[in-house]
């Protein structure tokens, strides 16, 4: 004879990939999470490596042709066409006295109008700027050659700069917000599924015919755990191996990232997600077991959601650093995933014991909802 | 034999049952006569260990389902006051789902699915998935997953409510049928005709009491009226839910 959890999964699991809504439900998650990111990244990427002309406007260039045509020669040339609403104007505005201020090895005076603020002409303004700077040192060059003084005395200090951020580490901050998706996907995929076979199940009046059958309310809740949660593990398993051929998609090595992901990397990532799902199944079903309706299950869901949203942004943002982070259920996961995808050494002691603590979590939860379902107050709703 | 020992249940203030003391013999229908409100489904729910009774217990063949619900409920097959379908299975595995849990797998489960599915003439729906199905046909679903393993006791919520003559026909006979290789049946109703038709033994129950037991028969004489109907209505006292 086969286990009654057996039975009841198997009922599930064959229930739920007939519901098209769950089944999308688990696979859309999966696949928008990474396609949003890597829309993401394409637009950041194209932004940062734009080469294109910068177009500005450019007042008095007549006073300075050879000024303007360095200034073109560095990709910065005068606008034809207005500026799109929302665009403040970028103006270059040249004195008339130019030729006058070069002649008797004056400063000339040029004025740099913009709004310096805003985030999207930055590098546009950014480029300006050091055409211009490059001009000036072109002339102060000159001028000093003139004159007979090597150059190099104007510079006081020769500022060599190394950058020490590594590939690894830049693509780290990158990959910090995938960690995200990777792990609300086990919460996203897994909840249309935990909703049908609780609170659906006592919307459709068919709770308390199973209830009455030869079997115990914990085989009943871990029959319908396991089923909710492998769901809640494909969503997951799909976004793990979704996400790196996402990134070999994208023109990462433009912007100086790098990120190879190997498959056994991938696959440890899979496997911290296992408790994960369950951790994350065994919550829903405790919130939508108390529901009466699909509606209210959902309800109460989404709400619920907002918790590991919350520790998870939560200390990505606020950059908290403790070790405790390592042992506990999800920001265990969390800590490891970031050490993985930064290369880093892995703490394997701290994994298994957030791993067994997200286990044990999960149990106690599921023992709290056998308790609640052989109570008449809960099953009745009296 | 289903023996119901004083059982006494309140919800808060309100006062279910009130002593009910009853039992359903083998190889007879029991019937469980009742005003809406009397503690019928109270009753059959404590019988079959999902509401706790306050004292006083509930025995099938000995076994108190308070204290070895999982022995009670491989005794049984139930048909609730509730029973919804799993819409996107076809009855078939509905059928297959309830046999399994029962213990029922492989050759033997679907030989005994399949032996349900052709006595309740379901055949032409057996495969089919349960959205869209009519009121009689969910209620042979509900009926096939009751029986299917073969219970020695069968206890049954308003089996009759919202089926056509056809259905209500099929349900008699397979009651019938099963009373006479020796079940026990126990089945709450409301429905005179049905009780009159059916029953070897009424139970009738007012307020969470038993008010008179007999056959439909005795209990004319009982009361000396002619028709059980009428004879309800002077035990009880009013006639207020009730259906002929």
């Amino acid at each position: 004879m086969r286990s009654p959890i057996t039975i009841v999964m198997r009922k599930e699991l064959k229930d739920a990939l007939r519901d098209k809504r769950s089944v999308m439900a688990a696979m859309s998650y999966a696949f928008f999470g990474p396609l949003l990111m890597a829309v993401a990244f394409y637009v950041l990427i194209s932004q940062l490596t734009d080469t294109s002309d910068v177009k500005i406007d450019i007042e008095g260039a007549e006073y300075a042709p050879a000024f303007v045509a360095h200034l073109e020669r560095q990709g910065i040339a005068e606008r034809d066409e207005p500026w799109p609403a929302g665009q403040q104007p970028i103006t270059l505005a040249i004195a008339p006295d130019w030729a006058e201020s070069i002649a008797t090895a004056q400063p000339a005076k040029v004025t740099l109008t913009a709004d310096f603020s805003s985030q999207k002409q930055r590098t546009d303004i950014r480029r300006v700027e050091s055409a211009v700077e490059g001009y000036t040192a072109q002339l102060s060059y000159i001028r000093l050659q003139m004159r007979g003084i090597d150059p190099r005395v104007t510079q006081g200090i020769d500022l060599v700069k190394h950058d020490t951020a590594t590939k690894g580490s830049r693509a780290a901050i990158l990959l910090g917000s995938v960690l995200i998706f990777i792990l609300l996907s086990v919460f996203f995929s897994g909840m249309n599924v935990a909703i049908d076979t609780s609170a659906g199940e006592r919307e459709r009046n068919s709770l308390e015919l199973l209830l009455s059958q030869p079997l115990t309310t914990n085989q009943l809740v871990w029959g319908k755990a396991l089923a909710a949660s492998a769901f809640a593990m494909f969503g997951g398993f799909l976004s793990a191996i979704l996400i790196p051929f996402i990134f070999k998609l994208l023109p990462l090595h433009e912007i100086g990232i790098s990120i190879a992901l190997a498959w056994p990397m991938i696959l440890l990532i899979v496997a911290l997600l296992v408790p994960l799902a369950l951790l994350a199944t065994a919550l829903q079903l405790f919130v939508s077991f108390r529901a009466k309706s699909f509606k209210e299950a959902q309800t109460y869901i989404s709400l619920l959601l907002m918790a590991p949203m919350l520790v998870v942004f939560g200390v990505e943002f606020a950059r908290v650093k403790n070790q405790i982070l390592y042992y506990l259920p999800l920001t265990g996961q969390h800590q490891a995933l970031l050490d993985i995808i930064k290369g880093e050494s892995l703490q394997w002691g701290a994994m298994a014991i957030s791993a067994i603590a997200t286990v044990l979590v999960s149990m106690l939860l599921l023992r709290l909802i056998s308790r609640m379902l052989s109570s008449e107050k809960v099953v009745f709703g009296l | 034999m289903i023996e119901v020992k004083s059982l006494q249940k309140s919800f808060g203030k309100v006062t279910a049952l009130n002593g009910l003391t009853f039992s359903a013999p083998e190889g007879q229908i029991t019937g469980l006569l009742g005003p809406n409100g009397a503690g019928k489904t109270t009753c059959l729910r404590t019988i079959y260990g999902l509401l706790k009774a306050d004292t006083g217990e509930a025995l099938i063949d000995g076994i108190d389902a308070n204290i070895n619900p999982l022995e009670v409920r491989r005794k049984i097959g139930i048909f609730p006051d509730k029973f919804g379908l799993y819409e996107r299975l076809t009855a078939r595995e509905q059928i297959a789902y309830f046999a399994t849990l029962h213990g029922l797998d492989g050759e033997a489960g679907a030989a005994a699915v399949e032996n349900v599915i052709s006595r309740l003439g379901m055949d032409a729906i057996a495969d089919r998935r349960a959205t869209g199905f009519s009121q009689g046909q969910r209620m042979k679903v509900a009926l096939a997953q009751a029986i299917v393993h073969r219970p020695k006791h069968l206890i049954l919520d308003e089996p009759s409510r919202g089926l056509d003559v056809m259905s209500t026909r099929i349900l008699r006979d397979l009651l019938r049928e099963l009373r006479d290789q020796g079940t026990s049946i126990l089945f709450s109703s409301h429905v005179m005709q049905e009780v009159a038709a059916l029953c070897d033994q009424v139970v009738v129950v007012a307020s969470g009491k038993v008010a008179a037991q007999g056959t439909p028969t005795e209990l004319c004489e009982q009361t000396g009226e002619t028709a059980l109907e009428e004879a309800f209505v002077k035990i009880i006292g009013t006639d207020e839910g009730i259906a002929a």
